[in-house]
């Protein structure tokens, strides 16, 4: 029950990680961003590239979140600005840049897995079990992201600004606020933390062009149900995450595969808000 | 996307140096005149999930048509290889060996493929009777009047496995994992049969679907089962590397056997293959004059593009001297005549004597390696000539 419960939280947090950058981008713009699956994978060759030149695995973090933020810049730039007014067409360009970065991806660094040393190895013993000590080190970074975010929405007059396009953004343009600043800031910060979670999820994955595309579906659906909020997103990552390793462990981990996806489903049908107040 | 491309086969040109290529290209345009050609044709999947493995085939049907070549060809033909991109999957292996049978009329077909594809391309080799080695490890049980298979099947795999863990750990309860395909079910369900058969208890038998990445749930549930040992099937790549992973950051320490995980991979992986078990017909320090002039000659043909040679590689290369041994033997290019014969004739390769004539299967000598701290194999044992069991037996 113990090594359940463990299940459980460390999997909600891996998914906050992994799904957070996706909300930032959706909360402000209101576009999926695609190619959130390649952000995730640029930061898992971040951390080989760190590690390749010997330093120690934590540098990959602050690297990462460069690369992210950088070529979030470039994207929003030159691909997502001039969408804004299409949406539609904001999904399906995020979509092809996804396949182009994964494309430049394997012409640079092979279609073979990399690897990518652990910074941690083995399990630590809580209450009497074992359990993998990277994965409850993930729970303190989920908290920690969630501090982060939360002190830079609620703390900031950026912050402030950011919540007010995200309330209304005609109005908040109305009170002369640069919406477009916000959208570029949001953006960056949004590629940076996606690719900082594909950092973070190297250790327990494997590191190859398409390492994002098995999380694209749950983070998409987890931000589906959770409007822009933060917290509801950590509500969502444990009450759906919970589901899906429930239903992995006591009926068959192939349904639990696609727990997350048919709840969400479920879930917008009975509930259109989500876990989002109204 | 790839079966858009798939379809498009290419020559690969197998000429030694690249000064003599115009000279050569006159020679064989000379010969071809004279003979004709032979057109081995190798639908292999350059896209898609084999695409990590699949170069190292082609480079080691290159070898052995050169080789070939050099020494007056077949029956005194020139050889020539006509490789194809069958995507990795059944669309494309669909219009691979349609070209390559019908449009490029290939004599023979000899390649390593996924199970999708070689059961996609079966009903063309039928129609086309076309002779067909398949030279990639599978799942079993798989018959057609033109095919032949000189690679391991389950049978001739698993049981070394099972048999060191029960000898060696005293293992009696297993627990296995595999990925949800046809060849990680197929392995796991003849493992099970094994296991039971031979006093042991299998405690756990989990699949996770092939693009899944998070192996928690089961790997708690392998945790609160207490097995002896761990036996895995995942697909090759990423599964593989993401539950080798999380399996070492939770701590488990029990034997582990791993039936997809191939030398390279294992190098690659560092510390956390450290101790895994493997098993296969092939592995690159095997102790044969055969084996080392192999790997001597692919070192110089290839130089720094060498792709490690590998249990799917190397039945490429023995494959096309068991085709060229049956041509021989047949003394035509005849599908009637080589098929029968292929059966008959036998090839000393780097594995050792390959002879294809068990129910078209072939019996091997199986290795059982362990993973060094440094990534090396070193070999715990070797069984000669494992049996691989009644595959075709309605079969003429």
């Amino acid at each position: 029950m113990l090594n359940f419960s463990l299940d459980v939280v460390t999997t909600a947090a891996i998914l906050f990680i992994v799904a957070s950058g996706l909300l930032m981008i959706f909360g402000v713009m209101k576009i999926i961003n695609f190619s959130h699956g390649a952000f995730l994978t640029v930061g898992g060759y971040a951390s080989m590239i760190v590690t390749q030149c010997g330093l120690n695995w934590w540098w990959s973090l602050p690297f990462s979140l460069a690369c992210g933020f950088v070529l979030g810049m470039l994207v929003e730039r030159f691909i997502v600005r001039p969408l804004y007014a299409r949406p539609l067409d904001a999904i399906l360009a995020t979509w092809g840049l996804g396949i182009i970065v994964g494309q430049i991806i394997t012409l640079a660094f092979g279609r073979g897995v990399q690897m990518v040393a652990s910074p941690v190895n083995g399990a630590l013993h809580v209450a009497g079990a074992q359990y993998s000590t990277y994965r409850l080190i993930l729970v303190a970074v989920a908290v920690v992201v969630v501090l982060v975010l939360g002190g830079l929405l609620n703390g900031t007059r950026l912050g402030l600004q950011t919540r007010a396009v995200i309330m209304n953004e005609a109005l908040a343009r109305g009170l002369g606020i640069s919406s477009s600043r916000v959208r570029f800031l949001t953006f960056c910060v949004g590629a940076a933390l996606a690719s900082a979670a594909g950092t973070l999820i190297t250790p327990l994955s494997s590191v190859d062009p398409n390492m994002g595309v098995p999380w694209i579906v749950g983070a998409f659906m987890l931000v589906m149900v959770s409007g822009s909020s933060l917290v509801s997103l950590a509500l969502a990552c444990v009450m759906l995450g919970g589901a899906q390793v429930a239903v992995s462990t006591y009926v068959n981990p192939v349904l639990g595969g696609v727990t997350i996806a048919v709840l969400a489903a479920l879930l917008l049908r009975l509930r259109p808000e989500g876990f989002a107040r109204g | 996307m790839n079966a858009l491309f798939s379809s498009f086969p290419f020559s690969v040109r197998t000429f030694g140096a690249r000064a003599m290529l115009a000279a050569s290209m006159a020679a064989a345009a000379h010969a071809a005149l004279a003979a004709g050609t032979v057109k081995i044709g190798v639908p292999v999947g350059l896209s898609g999930a084999n695409s990590v493995v699949a170069p190292s085939v082609v480079q080691s049907a290159q070898l052995a048509v050169d080789q070939i070549n050099a020494k007056g060809g077949i029956l005194g033909r020139h050889v020539e290889l006509v490789v194809a991109d069958d995507g990795s999957g059944a669309a494309g292996a669909q219009k691979a060996f349609d070209s390559l049978v019908f449009d490029k009329k290939v004599n023979a077909l000899i390649s390593m493929e996924t199970s999708a594809a070689r059961n996609a391309g079966l009903p063309i080799v039928t129609r086309g009777r076309t002779p067909y080695i398949y030279t990639s490890f599978y799942e079993g049980h798989s018959c057609n009047r033109y095919m032949y298979v000189d690679a391991w099947v389950p049978d001739q795999q698993v049981a070394p496995v099972v048999d060191y863990f029960m000898k060696q750990y005293h293992a009696k309860s297993f627990f296995l994992i595999g990925s949800d395909y046809a060849f990680g079910r197929g392995m796991l369900d003849f493992t099970k049969n094994y296991i039971e058969k031979h006093g042991g208890k299998v405690v756990g038998n989990e699949y996770l679907p092939m693009d899944g990445s998070d192996w928690t749930p089961i790997i708690s549930k392998l945790q609160a089962a207490k097995p002896d040992a761990l036996i895995t099937s995942t697909a090759g790549g990423a599964p593989n590397v993401t539950l080798t992973k999380q399996l070492r950051a939770a701590g488990v320490k029990i034997p582990y056997g791993n039936l997809a995980v191939d030398e390279g991979t294992a190098k690659s992986m560092g510390p956390d293959a450290q101790g895994i078990y493997i098993s296969g017909s092939y592995v690159t320090n095997i102790d044969t004059p055969a084996n080392h002039a192999f790997l001597a000659a692919m070192q110089k043909r290839f130089g720094a593009d060498l792709k490690t040679p590998n249990d799917l590689s190397v039945p490429e290369y023995e494959a096309i001297y068991l085709y060229k041994a049956a041509v021989e033997k047949a003394g035509s290019f005849d599908t009637a005549k080589v098929v029968p014969a292929l059966a008959q004739v036998s090839f000393d390769g780097p594995r050792g004597t390959i002879r294809m004539d068990k129910e078209r299967h072939t019996p091997l000598t199986m290795y059982l390696a362990q993973v060094q701290p440094d990534g090396s194999l070193k070999v715990i044992e070797s069984d000669k000539n494992v049996d691989p069991g009644d595959q075709c037996p309605h079969l003429k």
